[in-house]
């Protein structure tokens, strides 16, 4: 059996190494495994994913960003599911949807990861001091059955790892 | 080694006494959250189920509930449901099942918060429900309060919580 010349060393790499895992991926790349079409065609149906964790510990998020949200208001509790969003309004600004595509105080943003077509009209929506608005990039079916709209910066999680099909 | 094994065996046995304390009297967070892990199990049926179990199922859902439960919930589609009794969500609830043949219901990430005169809770949770042949789940946040009716914790309020709003 090939363990080694030196047993003792190998086992305790291999025990290194199972707890860096547990750490790395329970605190910081939550592994995700992507459900729906909502962010279509960026990210498919069934694609594995990670969400940095550590993504904002230094900065706040950025308009444009994907980022894994929680579905309970409560900051601290445990969770299995996360919303899958795209950044697209800021803290303090008024946002709508104009014709499918989205206006940050009146003015029609380029959105270069909007592939499918959109005809969203919603009407304008002030965030406040913690707040950030958050949309998929699937924007083909009527506004009231995607999920978007504006939530807490308690409430990301963190940020997508790898960048789908933009 | 004598020592280390007593040491051990009285570990152990503190191990079971916190145990058997949290089982002969839990706490009402605890209480509460079996009494939604049993909601679930009863919420979820088959096509196999005969009538008789439709119907058991059904009046051991309704011990969970206070007679004037309020129910305000979003179902898939987009459609907002409001029941204002007990009776109502029964019948509600008897009516779907021809309908809908098979539906699993799953609740996970309970959160549990009493009150501070132990009268009142809220929970909230995340369902995961597959309804019939459908290969997606469903999965929302939920938010139940309940109220303490003779220590009997009953669901007076089940409302769905939007996590964008």
């Amino acid at each position: 059996m090939a363990i080694g010349r030196r047993p003792k060393r190998t086992l305790v790499r291999l025990a290194v190494l199972i707890v860096a895992s547990i750490v790395i991926f329970k605190f910081v790349l939550l592994p995700i495994r992507v459900t729906g079409i909502s962010m279509e065609p960026t990210f498919h149906d069934g694609a594995v994913n990670f969400i940095n964790r550590l993504a904002y510990v230094r900065g706040q998020p950025l308009r444009g960003d994907v980022v894994g949200i929680r579905f309970s208001p409560d900051a601290n509790g445990a969770f299995h599911f996360l919303l899958l969003k795209r950044v697209v309004g800021l803290p303090g600004e008024t946002i709508s949807f104009v014709g499918g595509h989205v206006c940050v105080n009146g003015t029609p943003q380029e959105e270069p990861y909007l592939k499918l077509p959109s005809y969203w009209n919603v009407p304008e929506k002030t965030l406040g001091p913690e707040d950030y608005y958050f949309v998929g990039d699937n924007r083909t079916m009527p506004p009231n059955l995607h999920e978007h709209g504006i939530a807490s910066r308690s409430q990301i999680v963190g940020r997508v790892l790898l960048k789908g099909k933009e | 080694m004598k020592l280390i094994v007593r040491l051990i065996l009285l570990a152990g046995l503190l191990a079971l006494g916190v145990w058997a304390w949290g089982f002969f009297f839990p706490t009402p967070q605890k209480i509460i959250e079996k009494r939604l892990v049993k909601l679930a199990r009863l919420a979820s049926f088959s096509s196999k189920d005969g009538n008789i179990k439709r119907l058991a199922d059904t009046e051991r859902i309704s011990l969970l509930l206070a007679r004037n439960i309020q129910v305000v919930v979003d179902l898939p589609g987009g459609r907002e449901t409001m029941f204002d009794n007990r009776e109502e969500l029964l019948q509600a609830l008897l009516a779907a099942r021809p309908v809908v043949k098979d539906l699993v219901v799953q609740f996970t990430d309970i959160g549990v918060v009493v009150n501070q005169d132990r009268q009142n809770a809220t929970a909230l949770l995340t369902v995961k429900a597959k309804i019939g042949v459908e290969p997606d789940w469903v999965v929302e946040e939920l938010r139940f309060t309940f109220k303490n009716t003779n220590d009997d914790w009953l669901i007076t309020r089940l409302e769905t919580v939007k996590p964008l709003r």
